[in-house]
């Protein structure tokens, strides 16, 4: 009996060729994208997983609160040096800990290779006994034991030694300090949340002339090293978590009026956790999104069900056609059930066909859309078995779905009615057809208010004024080898007209504000603390003017002023928090920040010095005391001609730091990758919309050709009668309009919702303006008349005389 | 084999009510070939289908091999013509996508038989019918009289205690014509009971009795042996 089912569904399939690539296109296509986004998800909910003891890793992290109102003021995934080992003294439930810092580009050099090193992580010997990592050679137990101590990739080893051997060999770092390769590993694959390339011992920090054995066990305000633990399989760790707040009192006593329980907490995250539901203030790696996750798998849904309503549509419009055959069938013996059955296989099969072409699809698209999102998930993916299962079993779920109604539609057809010719497909599966087109246009609209949203805050936030001049500065990270230079170095620099200025500071716009401290301020004759969380960024005199930042009061740092190291500037939004009525107000006021007595002299314009997914903080400049806070430099240079100006930075770079690596970065390029997310998603959104338009269309045009068809004796009788092409025209697309109309206000609300939402993510949006629901339902509408045109005019421009021989 | 007493069939619009058959009664012995005969609208049709258990009455009784079967549900309507009733019909109602041999498998199929087992009926069957040579042809391919050769080997494949035949030569020249209702009455021979709706004196004669209807009434019953 099934193969009786399957002959005739692939002969039905051959004979309406253009319903059946109707159907296998939009069904294709609809898989293809759920493949793609499982593909993708499969990937993303991957991270991590690949680590033996993945399930029983948790990371250590760490936030910090008003004590007053509870708000959150940073949230960290790191947290201070001394928790390691703290940690791990009180809780005998912590089976193993281990922890390391991103160093940053750090410049390593051997003989002639010279190399700003991305990815070199401080990194305890402990690292090899959580993480699985693949160790090449070299022990991996005592590896990283010694200070002085360096593990590479396998790629950093072939850059720095080439073909060589690179054990024992020694590797400088920042022209100060030499260090012994002393294992190679494999790097850790895409799905990790971390990626170091090269790892130097932890035990090397101890020595004082880097970081010091006092300051690791005492400094609980670097809050940079990402600490992880073991615990025991099936130990709940909100247990242990419960037990952070006493801890945290236990062994912080900074004096202060609350306990340290009162203003910062530490939590515990799953490993596996990391990737898509951590959004800290300072994570390793750009992490995923769970709610991207959501976003992508509804679209492909979405696609996936207009492919279906085609399917329902097209095969209930063409159930005239079937009729005769449905009716002998049932005269010859089918009961509905076996009917129902025969459809199933039908679609089922139609399904699985499509299933092959999307499998095709997906192969070949991936690349492409690992360009646009900015995934690594390789073709391979697609020959899991698991994928493979979904390829086999997905096209039967699939094909029910889309069958069921035509199957139940079809099979209830009364042979008697349908024999004798009086079967008129009509009433209540017209009206359910409608409701179908009205879906899929209320799924289109959606879409396209959805991509017209993300691309206006998109634009919105790359042409926002951020309150200083982001064009033409380029920025350098700075090292100790130039602190005593510095002053030569700059005037190097500005003695070529192309370079307008030159600033340090400690962290530079487009990056995170992580760094803050207590501040207190004058009350009548003395100083009492604030409440207000204020970030401090340490800049020198120049920072001002190459940013052009505007000083609304008072004065910018002077030059070589001793005195202005106690010196302090803040912006509006310190102003406020501080209580102050007005900027002028604040000049001249006695302000302590982090310890150290001073007064405000300055007070600068609100500017972004994050992205606009965060609100403005209060920020205090202050100048760093001696010259190690400056990790960065940058440089206004003219926009007449960059490629001089960066030629005489490179020279001059050369000139004083012939030891480190040139490499520099455009900050206004920093910002654009700050909404790198949003435009990927622009991108996703953009192409999933056509691709659902356009099967939505498909649809509707092959609907419309069944309606058509089905009127043709009615068309002949209006043009007799004297109609026009215009007004046959009109009088096929208007029912069909209608419908797009009813789509389109079913489709506003629930869009507007769902971006209301997603806009509610940025401290800076754009309101949601009515102009954008408009053009989308005027761009579906357009969409939808000239599909039906195609057909309304082919069918108006035909002689009415052929058209009523056709009864 | 069938007894129908006071059957009645109304169609019903939103004003208009149609009485198709009003009160019919008559019987029908097992081995008999009936025509019913009566002009255009007169319930013949409409009584064909009930007879096929394709349609069901308003009112009235329906006795089928001793079994009331009136009031019987699609699905057990559908269980009792498939091992009893083969069709016959005036525009032989092939299905397209199907071959010849496909075609007549088909009600085998629904009797859940073996493929062994369909194939050799449907061979010895179209043999019998003269169509052996289009077995893989589709019916587009076939003469009018080629597809009601076909259209009965199909109503006698799974061997119905019943053919029902709905004008079976209405499209069909004299000379094919003639050749379906020997068919028939080979069949009647053998001992198929046949009830035929026709138009055609020509055809009626081939029966044993005829039954004239007339707005869903009998008006005449003629035995002609």
């Amino acid at each position: 009996m099934f193969r009786n089912y399957f002959k005739i569904a692939l002969r039905n399939l051959m004979k309406y060729k253009f319903i059946s690539f109707i159907n296998l296109f939009g069904l294709s296509v609809g898989l293809a994208c759920c493949l793609l986004i499982f593909t993708y998800i499969r990937y993303e909910v991957s991270f991590d997983r690949f680590h033996k003891n993945a399930d029983n890793i948790y990371r250590v992290q760490r936030t910090f609160n008003d004590p007053e109102t509870g708000n959150m003021s940073l949230e960290l995934g790191a947290v201070a040096p001394p928790f390691a080992t703290l940690l791990e003294n009180d809780f005998k439930d912590i089976k193993n800990i281990t922890r390391f810092i991103p160093n940053g580009p750090t410049p390593l050099r051997y003989d002639d290779k010279m190399f700003n090193q991305d990815d070199v992580y401080w990194a305890d010997e402990r690292l090899f006994e959580i993480f699985s990592f693949d160790v090449s050679k070299g022990n991996p137990s005592t590896a990283l034991k010694e200070p002085f101590s360096v593990m590479l990739t396998e790629e950093a080893a072939k850059k720095y030694f080439g073909g060589s051997d690179p054990m024992d060999k020694m590797i400088r770092m920042n022209n100060q300090f030499n260090f012994k390769v002393t294992g190679v590993f494999k790097p850790l694959p895409g799905n990790s949340h971390f990626h170091p390339e090269v790892m130097v011992s932890f035990s090397t920090l101890r020595d004082s002339a880097i970081y010091g054995e006092e300051q690791l066990r005492t400094n609980f305000g670097n809050n940079s090293f990402y600490t992880y633990l073991v615990l025991p399989e099936g130990s709940d760790p909100k247990r242990l978590e419960a037990q952070f707040p006493a801890f945290l009192n236990r062994h912080i006593n900074d004096g202060g009026p609350y306990k340290a329980s009162q203003y910062t907490a530490l939590q515990l995250i799953k490993l596996t956790d990391i990737h898509l539901t951590s959004h800290r203030d300072d994570e390793i790696e750009e992490n995923g999104d769970i709610k991207r996750v959501y976003i992508f798998s509804a679209i492909a849904l979405f696609i996936l069900l207009i492919a279906c309503i085609n399917y329902m549509n097209l095969s209930t419009a063409r159930s005239v056609l079937r009729a005769k055959e449905i009716g002998i069938r049932k005269v010859v013996g089918a009961g509905k059930n076996e009917l129902i059955t025969q459809f199933l296989c039908e679609s089922v099969v139609i399904c699985w066909i499509a299933a092959i072409m999307a499998f095709i699809f997906t192969w070949i698209a991936l690349p492409w859309l690992n360009s646009v999102s900015g995934q690594q998930l390789s073709g391979d993916a697609l020959f899991q078995w698991n994928v493979l299962a979904l390829i086999l079993i997905f096209p039967f779920l699939v094909g029910i779905i889309a069958g069921i109604y035509p199957a139940l539609f079809l099979s209830s057809f009364q042979p008697v009615r349908v024999l004798s010719g009086s079967l008129k497909v009509g009433g209540k599966s017209i009206s359910f057809r409608q409701v179908l087109v009205v879906l899929q246009f209320s799924i289109s609209i959606m879409l396209i208010i959805c991509t017209a949203v993300v691309y206006q805050q998109l634009k919105y936030m790359q042409g926002k004024s951020l309150g200083f001049e982001k064009e033409h500065i380029i920025t350098l990270n700075n090292n100790v080898a130039l602190n005593e230079n510095y002053t030569a170095f700059r005037n190097t620099l500005l003695a070529d007209p192309n370079i307008k200025n030159a600033g340090r500071s400690s962290r530079i716009p487009s990056g995170r504000l992580l760094d803050a401290s207590g501040s207190q301020i004058s009350r009548g004759d003395s100083l009492a603390p604030t409440k207000a969380d204020i970030k401090v960024v340490s800049v020198d005199e120049d920072f001002i003017p190459t940013y052009g930042i505007t000083m609304l009061e008072g004065r910018n740092f002077r030059k070589n002023s001793a005195a202005d190291t106690s010196s302090y500037l803040i912006n509006e939004a310190a102003v406020r928090v501080l209580g102050l009525k007005s900027s002028q107000d604040a000049i001249g006021m006695a302000f302590q920040y982090g310890g150290r007595k001073g007064q405000l002299t300055g007070v600068f314009n609100d500017f972004h010095f994050e992205s606009l997914h965060q609100r403005i903080l209060p920020i205090v400049f202050r100048q760093s005391v001696g010259t190690d806070g400056y990790g960065n430099i940058s440089v206004k240079v003219s926009g007449t001609n960059v490629p001089a100006a960066l030629a005489h930075i490179e020279s001059t770079w050369k000139k004083f730091l012939p030891e480190i690596p040139f490499e520099y970065r455009f900050l206004d390029e920093n910002f654009e990758e700050l909404y790198r997310a949003e435009m990927r998603q622009g991108s996703v959104f953009t192409i999933f919309t056509g691709i659902a338009i356009f099967i939505a269309c498909l649809g509707l045009f092959g609907l419309s050709a069944f309606t058509i068809t089905q009127r043709i004796k009615e068309i002949g009788i209006r043009k007799v009668l004297g109609a026009s092409v215009k007004d046959i025209v009109f009088i096929l697309s208007k029912d069909f309009m209608k419908l797009v109309l009813i789509a389109a206000i079913i489709a506003f609300p629930v869009a507007w919702y769902a971006m209301h939402n997603w806009l509610a993510d940025f401290a800076y949006r754009i309101d949601i303006s009515w102009g954008v629901f408009i053009l989308a339902g005027i761009i579906a509408a357009i969409v939808a008349f000239a599909t039906i045109s195609l057909q309304a005019i082919k069918a108006a421009v035909a002689n009415p005389v052929k058209s009523l021989r056709t009864e | 084999m069938i007894k129908i007493t006071d059957l009645e069939k109304i169609y019903r619009t939103e004003d208009i009510e149609t009485v198709a058959l009003n009160k019919l009664s008559f019987e029908v012995k097992e081995g008999e070939f009936v025509a019913i005969m009566g002009p255009s609208g007169c319930g013949k049709s409409t009584l064909l289908n009930i007879l096929g258990l394709l349609d069901d009455p308003d009112g009235g009784s329906f006795v089928f091999n001793n079994e009331e079967i009136a009031h019987y549900s699609e699905s057990k309507r559908a269980q009792i013509r498939k091992r009893n009733i083969g069709f016959v019909f005036q525009s032989f109602n092939l299905i397209d996508e199907l071959t010849v041999f496909e075609n007549v498998e088909l009600p085998l199929i629904y009797l859940n038989m073996k493929a062994s087992e369909r194939k050799e009926k449907v061979e010895e069957v179209l043999k019998k019918m003269q169509v052996m040579h289009r077995r893989n042809h589709y019916p587009q391919q076939l003469s009018g009289g080629q597809q009601q050769r076909v259209a009965v080997a199909r109503a006698v494949v799974n061997n119905p205690k019943l053919i029902l035949a709905d004008e079976p030569t209405g499209n069909l020249d004299s000379s094919n014509g003639n050749e379906v209702m020997q068919l028939l009455t080979d069949l009647n021979e053998q001992g198929t009971t046949i009830i035929m709706v026709t138009h055609s004196e020509h055809d009626a004669r081939y029966s044993h009795r005829i039954i004239r209807l007339l707005d869903g009434q009998m008006v005449l019953e003629n035995s002609l042996i």
